[in-house]
């Protein structure tokens, strides 16, 4: 064996093999510790350095709030009511203290001395009624309850405390205990009621001491901060988490966010810098949401529960459905649980992109619920009234059936149960006819509510100048920039055969000769009567008016004089009636045959040949103002005026071709542009394009990114939590509202048809984010049916309001909500002083101001009269004008309710008895309303065109049928209040003891009057007389002549 | 080259066993082949040399003479997989600290993923599923290899290489495992991994994973081909490819296990071979024919795979039951 060559199996060592492994381990097993407490584990450092920044700004801010504070308990009025506190504390502390000895030193004591003997004999009393009540031999319960007055009989000594500290012995049986023990509650319960009768003032006295402080300071007391920082001493680092159990959804979103919820309010600046720190930007809507119950991640995105990086937590990876949304995006979140509403308070961007949605025609081709339902709704309501004709013949067959069998059968039960049966089924059948006069009803309105986005195409041959058409197809926008009209890509060959289909397809009719108009009148009447709350009128930088509606710069270009005024007169005016029965129009012939006049219109609804309703008016949002013919001329003469000197557009003689009419209508339908217009042949054409109710919560995967998927996700995301570049719903619909070919790039298709047909919107940055707003926002949520925003009560009403005024454009005249303004606010002509007063008024309270059914009748006709229609029944003296909308029946009755539900009013409103006015009442309020001190009939309009000229409020006469007395009365105390800026003058009363007076001098009748003057003077307005308007008015012409 | 799709994949912790296991199992093998190799030429030495055989039983590598006979399981043998133990937890550690479990979205029902992958360990199944009828690759042939390697012990007579790595002792036996764990097994599971993309279609490392790749592939049936019609002659006409396949690859497979000589053509593809032919002797018909059958269908394996890639061949042998 050789020493020298030892087995190496044997002989070497391992040692330092193991040592080194072993080190690598045992620094593996650190790295582990470290990663289990702070690698996984950010949050704790972001907790760490948040008690830092927060604790330095508290230290900066505690200071001044504390000075504030000394400064305002060092003034006399705080001093005052602290001694005035402790003068009432004073008075009563000695008796307070009296009682307080009694009571603690006495009666506690003792009766916790008594109550210990008392309970011992109670448990075998107890006890024994237990087994008294579970023997069943009547002889053993008599034994019992033997025992029972035994232990009663017992006689216990209890050991009574002195207030001294002696003990005293007293024998009890069991009811003198329990005796004795009531009285001592009692009288301890007599004590303390004393107690705090005897505090009273002092508690009030210093509840309203502490209130003078706080009342002064805005944010935070000092008190609070200190609070907060002794809070963040104790500070504890761990999960911060909210539990909401309901929903199962666990959000620890604040165990990084510490200063979302603090009470005082954190900016960036105050934390260091550090975004993550800061307050809820929106403490309102934390109210309405309280994070308790909702949490943050059903509004924010992201994934609540995950706290190891920010990645993860804001959920901005491949794997997490539902990432945090930007902040451009952030209203998303609203629209899952608000999906029923177009317009959500605090939720302005959603709100724009939902009107976008609406208004520029999204939803002409892209489905979604809610939005211009009318046209399916119709179709639903027709099905039902067929299945309802079908069980009335049905029913009337089993009637006929049944009297038959009855008529022949021999029994005579039989029979007269048959003949029941039989008189049954009729009253059946009535009810099936009043069932039917409401769906026919609701039909007749449907087919009212019926509203296309653009304009129809059947009038074109009547409207306009045919070489206008291919221009416009070219590029809309070009023509008119912001136009609602998107940019199709056409080539050559198709904007001709689209246009030779349109022009060929318009209905032709007579369009009255209308001479010309004087364009100066005109540009008055178009910039005051309240045209421009929807059109605008101005290229570039001069654009003014509303977006509503079509920019009308260039209409000179291209429209016809006769159909132009035609149309201003009454824009809901049609060539010919629609059956959508039939799909045609019908002409003079169909009513002809039938003898009839060829009459359509609002009051003349049904088919002469079938006897359906019929579409008789433009589908046009456009009210008619109910100008005079002359005014209607003017206008369309200053419209005619605008246009670009050097407009030439070629001739498009092939528009007259028929060879292109057929390639023409494939085209219109392809393309889908019946989805916005009327046009003829294609009035019953379907959406073209994908629902998009639930577009935001579709598979990313089923999102068409084409050749550009790897792309997107290759690219820098937004944010640098985000690991998705822009492949992502929000990166979706972002490029496809830039650039709707976008997902075409570099695919080969050949044929023109297979390529993506989605116009270009010409949509601006912030318009394509208030879009992808309301797209991400519309998903399959998340959260439980009782969370969405369904209300069964009133605020349905302003739910389903809201769809009518922006149908309407009711905003572009009116302040609708607190905050809004509207088209006329901006206009340059209403900034001048004399203008300002001519601005339609504003509505907020307006469900509290008016009687509901005159609010009704109102808004079916708002001149109020059925012969003298070229007025304002309310506000004569203003140039702009309540138009006339035809409302149908159901827009009616909504707005009259959103009206109430805004101003929290009961439905239906009972119209309040008022007391009757005696004579001399009314002599007194006629006096006080021509006196100089309240010269009401100087601004009210009286009826009188002399003065009306002048007049810049209603007419008295209408307050009976239009007005609430409880609002009237708060309106004349502080009209300052509901409408500041009024001209209505404010404190024409004061207080008097508690009634209010006339501020002004009084007529010396009032002397000695003892009731209050405001409500005098509302019931004097309500019971107001034509009579009684020409006696004031006589009075008052005689005191200014005077 | 798209290197930001192949470290996308790559770097899928799903993926990281496969890309470990493409270095690690051709390393071991290499591992386990070298010290075969030098055991091998230590058999030699003793064979040649019956003093040593005598007094030195020690049939590893290296050896000495002088050196023990044997040694003790502790600590010589336990220190060394103590040793080991350390390692791996260390690896594990590691491993569990920096990659996270690879949990996705939540399964939804409506909406499959595309490439839709089985667990690494499964996917060469996943893969046998592109040549053979679900029913023949989803549960004919993951049975017969269960079945297979539970006959091993009994269909092995050879009583060599026990306790020591040897090739020279077990040259078949360890062929057919090569054949069958590298070839059949882990190469396919590479291929699963690392090539297949969307549409299972195959991707080279570095092709971007595009869902929008459309392949033009017409694969047909062997009957087909020949232009046979009728079903009952395509179902004949498929035994009988399947039969002479079976023939052909069995009596090929008998010379080897037989050690008897092939020549074909005046070449000898097969020499005479006199420890196969001792061993051959030992086994039973049973032991033969169980042997016989599961060779037959193991090379049918790559057989298949050769002619559907190759020739664009779907199914041999379409019967209403079953398709090879």
């Amino acid at each position: 064996m050789s020493d020298l060559e030892k087995d190496p199996v044997v002989t070497s060592s391992l040692s330092k093999q193991l040592l080194i492994w072993t080190a690598l381990l045992m620094l593996s097993l650190v790295w582990g510790l470290w990663d289990e407490v702070y690698g996984t584990r950010p949050w704790k450092s972001y907790q760490a350095r948040f008690v830092k920044v927060y604790s330095q700004f508290l230290g900066k801010q505690r200071p001044k709030e504390g000075d504030f504070e000394k400064q305002i308990k060092a003034s006399a009025e705080y001093k005052k009511l602290d001694q005035a506190m402790q003068d009432a504390e004073k008075a009563v502390s000695a008796q307070v203290r009296e009682i307080d000895r009694k009571v603690n030193e006495e009666l506690v004591p003792r009766t916790l001395a008594l109550n210990e003997p008392f309970q011992d004999l109670r448990s075998e009393i107890g006890a024994l009624t237990y087994q008294i009540e579970i023997t069943k031999s009547e002889s053993s319960k008599n034994s019992l309850r033997a025992d029972i007055d035994k232990v009663k009989k017992k006689v216990k000594t209890a050991k009574l405390p002195n207030p001294d500290g002696s003990t005293e012995k007293k024998d009890f049986t069991y009811d003198q205990m329990d005796r004795q023990l009531q009285d001592w509650k009692a009288e301890k319960a007599r004590l303390l009621q004393q107690r705090v009768d005897l505090l009273k003032p002092a508690t009030e006295l210093r509840a309203k001491r502490d209130k003078f402080v706080s009342d002064q300071i805005a944010d935070v007391s000092a008190d609070t901060l200190a609070g907060v920082q002794r809070g963040l001493e104790r500070f504890d680092i761990a999960i911060r988490q909210i539990h909401v159990k309901d929903i199962d959804l666990v959000d620890r979103c604040e165990s990084c966010h510490l200063g979302t919820r603090e009470p005082v309010t954190l900016t960036k600046a105050a934390m260091g810098g550090e975004a993550v720190f800061t307050s809820h930007p929106d403490k309102e809507l934390l109210k309405i949401h309280d994070p308790d119950k909702f949490g943050c991640t059903p509004c924010h995105g992201g994934n609540g529960v995950a706290v190891a990086s920010t990645v993860k937590a804001h959920g901005r990876h491949t794997y997490w459905l539902w990432p945090m949304h930007y902040p451009e995006n952030v209203q998303a979140g609203c629209q899952q649980c608000h999906v029923k509403e177009i317009v959500t308070e605090m939720a302005d961007s959603l709100n724009a992109g939902r009107e976008i949605f609406r208004l520029r025609g999204c939803m002409g081709c892209h489905r979604y619920e809610g939005f211009d339902h009318e046209p399916e709704e119709l179709t639903s309501v027709n099905q039902e009234i067929r299945q309802i004709s079908q069980q009335k013949a049905e029913w009337e067959r089993e009637i006929g059936f049944t009297t038959k069998k009855a008529d022949t059968t021999r029994d005579n039960n039989e029979a007269q149960r048959l003949y029941a049966h039989a008189d049954n089924l009729k009253v059946r059948i009535s009810g099936l006819d009043a069932k039917t006069e409401q769906l026919d009803m609701r039909a007749a309105s449907l087919i009212r509510e019926v509203k296309k986005v653009g304009p129809s195409l059947k009038e074109v041959r009547m409207k306009m100048r045919k070489e206008w058409i291919p221009v416009w197809l070219q590029d809309p926008n070009k023509w008119r920039p912001g136009t609602k009209m998107p940019t199709f890509r056409l080539d050559n060959e198709e904007i001709q055969a689209i246009s030779a289909f349109i022009w060929q397809s318009g209905v032709t009719g007579i369009v009255p000769t209308q001479s010309n108009g004087d364009p100066t009148r005109g540009r008055e009447a178009f910039e005051t009567r309240g045209c421009m709350a929807c059109h605008s009128m101005g290229e570039g930088n001069e654009k003014q008016g509303g977006t509503f509606a079509a920019n009308l710069s260039r209409v000179g270009e291209k429209d016809n004089h006769d159909y132009l005024v035609r149309w201003i007169h009454n824009p809901r005016e049609r060539t010919a009636p629609y059956c959508s029965f039939e799909k045609r129009d019908l002409t003079a012939d169909d009513y002809k045959k039938k003898g009839l006049p060829y009459v359509f219109d609002l009051d003349h609804t049904k088919c002469p040949n079938d006897g359906h309703e019929l579409q008789v008016q433009q589908m046009t949002p456009m009210p008619s103002l109910r100008l005079t013919i002359e005014e209607a001329r003017d206008i369309a003469a200053y419209v005619e005026t605008r246009k670009h000197v050097d407009f030439n557009y070629p001739a498009a003689d092939y528009m007259d071709d028929p060879k292109l009419k057929a390639r023409g209508q494939f085209l219109v339908r392809y393309y889908g542009c019946a989805g916005c217009h009327e046009i003829s042949g294609l009035e019953e054409e379907q959406r073209i394009g994908t629902e998009l109710t639930k577009e935001g919560s579709k598979p990313l995967e089923r999102l068409d990114f084409a050749l550009l998927g790897h792309e997107a996700q290759a690219e820098k995301a937004p944010s640098k939590d985000d690991t998705r570049g822009w492949y992502t719903h929000k990166g979706f619909f972002e490029h496809k509202l830039q650039d709707p070919a976008i997902y075409d790039k570099g695919k080969e298709k050949p044929n023109k048809l297979d390529r993506l047909k989605m116009p270009n919107f010409n949509l601006t940055k912030p318009e394509i984010d208030q879009v992808t707003t309301f797209l991400l926002g519309s998903v399959d949520s998340t959260m439980p049916e009782r969370y969405h925003y369904e209300p069964s009560d009133a605020r349905q009403d302003i739910i389903d309001g809201w769809w009518v005024i922006a149908k309407y454009n009711c905003m572009g005249c009116h302040q609708v909500h607190v905050g809004q303004s509207t088209v006329f606010m901006k206009l340059a002509r209403y900034q001048d002083p004399d203008w300002k007063d001519q601005k339609p008024p504003s509505l907020i309270g307006e469900g509290s101001r008016v009687d509901p059914a005159w609010l009704m009748r109102f808004l079916n006709n708002p001149a109020l009269s059925e012969t003298d229609t070229n007025r304002d029944g309310v506000r004569p003296y203003l140039k702009a004008r309540m138009p006339t909308f035809s409302f149908s029946d159901g827009e009616i009755r909504k707005l009259v309710r959103f009206f109430a539900a805004l101003s929290s009013q009961a439905t239906p409103y009972i119209v309040p008895k008022l007391v009757p006015i005696s004579d001399q009442e009314r002599v007194m309020a006629r006096q006080l309303f021509s006196s100089e001190g309240a010269p009401c009939l100087k601004c009210h309009a009286t009826g009188d065109p002399k003065h009306d000229q002048r007049a810049t409020a209603p007419n008295f006469l209408l307050a009976k049928e239009r007005l609430k007395p409880g609002w009237t009365e708060r309106w004349m105390l502080h009209p300052e209040m509901m409408a500041p800026g009024t001209a209505m003058p404010s404190g024409l009363f004061r207080r008097d003891g508690d009634r209010w007076v006339f501020a002004g001098p009084t007529p010396a009748s009032f002397n000695n009057y003892p009731k209050d003057h405001a409500d005098l003077l509302v019931r004097y307005m309500f019971q107001f007389t034509p009579d009684e308007l020409n006696r004031l008015r006589s009075s008052a012409a005689a005191g200014a002549g005077r | 080259m798209d290197l930001h799709q192949l470290w996308t994949i790559v770097s899928v912790p799903d993926n990281v066993p496969i890309v470990l296991l493409l270095f690690v199992v051709p390393f071991y093998t290499w591992y386990g082949l070298r010290q075969a190799f030098a055991n091998d030429r230590l058999i030699t030495q003793l064979e040649a040399d019956p003093v040593m055989a005598k007094t030195h039983h020690r049939k590893i590598q290296p050896w000495k003479p002088g050196w023990a006979k044997e040694v003790h399981v502790w600590p010589f043998l336990l220190r060394i997989e103590f040793l080991a133990a350390i390692i791996v937890t260390l690896i594990l550690m590691v491993w569990s600290i920096t990659l996270n479990a690879p949990l996705e979205e939540p399964s939804n029902p409506t909406l499959t993923m595309n490439p839709s992958k089985a667990p690494w360990y499964f996917l060469g199944l996943q893969e046998m599923l592109v040549y053979f009828d679900p029913w023949m690759a989803g549960v004919i042939f993951p049975s017969l290899i269960i079945v297979g390697l539970m006959v091993i012990p009994y269909i092995d007579e050879n009583p060599l290489g026990n306790g020591y790595y040897t090739y020279k002792q077990r040259k078949s036996a360890i062929l057919t495992f090569i054949f069958g764990f590298i070839v059949l097994w882990v190469s396919m599971i590479v291929i699963g991994t690392l090539i297949r993309g969307p549409g299972w279609m195959w991707f080279w490392p570095g092709m971007t994973w595009d869902h929008n790749r459309l392949e033009y592939m017409v694969n047909q049936d062997l009957p087909d081909i020949f232009g046979i019609k009728g079903r009952l002659a395509k179902n004949i006409f498929g035994a009988l490819v399947m039969g002479g396949y079976v023939v052909v690859s069995g009596w090929i497979l008998h010379k080897v296990i037989a050690g008897t000589k092939l020549v074909v053509a005046g070449k000898a593809l097969i020499k005479e071979n006199a420890f196969r032919k001792k061993i051959y002797a030992r086994m039973s018909l049973l032991q033969y024919v169980t042997m016989q059958a599961m060779l037959i269908l193991m090379v049918m394996l790559p057989i298949k795979i050769l002619i559907r890639l190759a020739f664009r061949i779907k199914y041999v042998w379409v019967t209403p039951w079953f398709n090879i």
